[in-house]
């Protein structure tokens, strides 16, 4: 029996399954991150940040009132009728797992199926705001446990390439996004308990806490924490080292299907890489970081377009 | 106090209570079956609470592992899993060879039989089964007249109902020349017993049962179109809507063959070619788990969103072998079904080795009448449905239901067949607190390429309700792990 290339449609499914997973784990910082703020401020305002975050304001008023805490949350967990929730994620993994399940590991679908059991059966009682950080934690845990599973037993072949393909575009995405929300709380004057709090807590939802403290052992500027997001190419989470892993990637199935088959794809990986290097400039303010960060999010969508163009079919 | 009355206790609790009334137990034979001896004394060495546990954690397993079927409500779907039984279900070698040498003997004669109504229709001239009954088929494909699959071969894929009556002697129930399922469950129903009953099997020599990939990947190259040394094989499913759609990804994994939907395929030229990463790539053999009538939309029915179109016309060509054959399903008809022992000595001039359940043919106007006159003792089944659906157990049913056969008999007699009850053999099942005889089945699974290969035991599926004999799982069926012990 000869071996064979693999199916469009498979390359699809994996480089979802990736994607979904990372936003979810995301979305489940994002809102314990959020959650954190809220609790010092007067709480309506913080909630709607978060839809704005994700431009699912409309969405959210078609089906619930005011964007307190326990609606947001719902919304974001919950809410199978959302297709942005961390419910929907899973069950869209899911389903992208199942086509592809004979392409990996039996235990990354076991994983991925006990996952999605536990989270369909979280009750509103468990997203209450004394419970949501361990919630939060439990999802976030699941999403690593399911990476680690990954790790270990996912066959290195085209099908893992379109994997860590979904999952780095995502996790830079989401990079952008936390930052995005998190950086105009960071400012304030010396001494200013608020701000140093958030500072915290922003790494902290990155897991860059430690991190960036050995890295930067007095610096706690915006910028320096900006900077260490975006640029540090031995923090995980940040962009430049998934640009570096999307990279990597393509240059692999470029490899596998001899040479560069398309050139969209790789003019758009060269915007990409350029926009991550010049796009910021040198002084950083809020204003030009916002604007750099949705620059940078077009930009990965538009790789993302050319990925599909490329290999879905 | 010694332990020894103690484990006497434990002992009599599980099997003591245990008592299968008139029918043939799988486990006790009719005097006690030697070659269960060994299974009975490490059974008797646990007790009840322990066979529960152990039975909750393979469900549980059975569940983690998705090993489920879809069940579609009006608007959701939920993920059973099919029932598992622990206590397995053991054959003699004896009964093995005997099963193993019939199944092969009428897949030789299912082949043989397919090839000459496709061709010459000698066995039709000769009188042997009625013309109208083959030609007049809805599953009889006459676009399939004249072609030559490879090899000679139709049915690659055999699933053989069988079941085993009051006096223990075997019999077919029906043939599966269609697209047999339940493998999947064979070989994981295996893993999962050896797992959870790892001291139940220790030492034992029960035949293996994971070569069924391999030995299906061969069979499958075996029937390469000509001149294809290097085949790529596919595996076709309807998509992860179908019920069975477990057990494609299962084959899938085992063959190491790529899982395609119709839209995955193309036909240009009358070639087929797949949709991948690096542009369309050539299909050569389709183990295809989609109905003829689904299979081409340019062929076939015309609405099916499933199949390829123009895959019917790469098939004439010889382009694609697909598996099973298109038409095979006038084979396993419930109405040919009768005629079997008699195709069976025509092409091979052998004796049926695995006898048939006698059979009324409600079409013959005998075979109505003794219907009619005996409908609150036989079984009645319409020969064109699936999965136990429309059977009427004449001695359980009500007198309406009785009354509402009858009518539909006189109506549409060709559409039914009817059988005396057969008092199903019965297996010890794990019922709640104690093993109770549930009836059971079993299909073994055979494939054809180039030579015949059976695989050891086979699906053994269980009716869970008590006195209940349809074993399906539609309708409350599970299943048991079988053992083929040397």
């Amino acid at each position: 029996m000869a071996k064979s290339n693999l199916l469009s449609r498979f390359a699809a499914n994996t480089y979802w399954l990736g994607r979904y997973l990372e936003r979810a784990e995301n979305l489940a910082r994002i809102l314990d991150t959020n959650e954190t703020y809220a609790r010092d401020t007067s709480g309506g305002a913080n909630w709607q940040r978060v839809l704005d975050l994700y431009s699912d304001s409309a969405r959210f008023h078609d089906s619930y009132d005011t964007p307190d805490a326990e609606s947001v949350l719902n919304f974001y967990i919950l809410d199978g009728d959302n297709p942005t929730s961390i419910i929907s994620a899973v069950s869209r993994a899911r389903e992208n797992a199942r086509a592809v399940r004979h392409l990996i590991s039996t235990e990354m679908w076991v994983q991925l199926n006990a996952f999605h059991y536990r989270l369909s059966h979280l009750t509103r009682r468990d997203i209450w705001l004394t419970n949501i950080a361990q919630a939060c934690a439990g999802i976030r845990l699941d999403c690593q446990t399911f990476e680690g599973v990954a790790e270990g037993t996912f066959f290195r072949g085209e099908t893992w390439c379109f994997y860590q393909l979904g999952k780095y575009i995502e996790r830079a995405d989401q990079t952008t996004r936390v930052l995005d929300m998190g950086y105009d709380q960071l400012h304030g004057e010396d001494g200013d308990a608020v701000a140093a709090v958030n500072r915290d807590v922003l790494l902290r939802s990155v897991s860059g806490y430690h991190a960036f403290r050995s890295r930067y052992p007095s610096a706690t500027t915006p910028q320096d924490i900006a900077i260490f997001m975006l640029y540090d190419e031995q923090f995980p989470r940040a962009v430049t080292l998934c640009v570096n892993y999307v990279t990597a990637r393509l240059q692999d199935l470029e490899k596998r299907h001899g040479g560069i088959r398309e050139i969209d794809l790789e003019k758009s990986r060269k915007s990409l890489v350029f926009c991550l290097e010049t796009g910021l400039g040198h002084r950083v303010t809020s204003r030009r970081l916002h604007k750099f960060l949705d620059d940078l999010q077009i930009a990965l969508g538009q790789v993302s377009d050319a990925v599909g163009k490329a290999y879905f079919g | 106090m010694s332990k020894t009355p103690r484990s006497t206790t434990q002992c009599d609790s599980l099997l003591a209570g245990y008592d299968a009334g008139e029918y043939f137990c799988e486990m006790f034979g009719r005097r006690g079956l030697s070659h269960t001896r060994a299974v009975r004394d490490r059974l008797n060495g646990l007790d009840i609470a322990t066979l529960r546990r152990r039975a909750r954690e393979a469900e549980n397993e059975l569940f983690n592992l998705g090993i489920t079927f879809t069940v579609y409500t009006e608007d959701k779907a939920i993920d059973r899993v099919l029932p598992f039984d622990v206590i397995p279900r053991i054959l003699s070698t004896k009964d093995w060879q005997t099963i193993e040498t019939g199944v092969k003997q009428r897949v030789a004669a299912l082949n043989l039989f397919l090839y000459d109504i496709y061709h010459k229709q000698q066995v039709l001239k000769d009188g042997i089964i009625p013309e109208e009954l083959v030609t007049g088929n809805p599953d009889f494909r006459p676009e399939m007249r004249g072609f030559d699959p490879p090899q000679g071969t139709y049915v690659h894929v055999c699933g053989t109902d069988i079941v085993r009556d009051d006096k223990g002697n075997l019999r077919v129930l029906e043939d599966n020349a269609r697209i047999p399922s339940g493998v999947s469950y064979v070989i994981e129903n295996r893993h999962l017993m050896m797992r959870a009953f790892s001291d139940l099997a220790q030492g034992m020599p029960i035949a293996n049962v994971d070569e069924y990939g391999s030995r299906l990947a061969k069979a499958l190259s075996d029937v390469a179109p000509a001149g294809v040394s290097d085949p790529t094989v596919a595996l076709l499913s309807p998509g992860v809507f179908n019920s069975a759609y477990f057990e494609h990804v299962f084959l899938a994994r085992e063959m190491g063959a790529p899982l395609v939907e119709g839209r995955d395929l193309v036909v240009e030229n009358d070639k087929v070619y797949m949709r991948t990463t690096d542009g369309l790539e050539p299909v050569h053999v389709i183990y295809r788990r989609i109905d003829d009538d689904f299979l081409d939309p340019e062929t076939f029915n015309p609405d099916s969103l499933l199949g390829v179109p123009g895959l019917f016309r790469a098939y004439r060509k010889g382009n694609v072998t697909l598996a099973n054959a298109i038409g095979t399903g006038v084979a396993d008809d419930k109405a040919v079904y009768a005629y079997m022992p008699r195709i069976i000595k025509y092409y091979l001039d052998e004796d049926p080795i695995l006898a048939n359940v006698d059979t009324n043919i409600c079409r013959e106007p005998d075979g109505l009448a003794k219907t009619l006159d005996h409908l609150d003792e036989l079984v009645t089944k319409p020969v064109g449905e699936a999965g136990g659906y429309g059977v009427v157990v004449g001695p359980r049913a009500s007198k309406r239901e009785l009354n509402t056969l009858r009518r539909k008999l006189k109506n549409d007699p060709a559409n039914f067949i009817s059988q005396p009850m057969i008092k199903l053999s019965v297996s010890p099942t794990l019922i709640g607190r104690a093993l109770e005889p549930r009836h059971v089945d079993l299909r073994p699974f055979a494939l054809t390429g180039k030579s015949t290969w059976v695989l050891p035991g086979g699906l053994t599926r269980v009716a869970l309700k008590r006195g209940s004999l349809v074993v399906n799982s539609s309708q409350g069926g599970g299943s048991k792990d079988t053992w083929v012990l040397g």
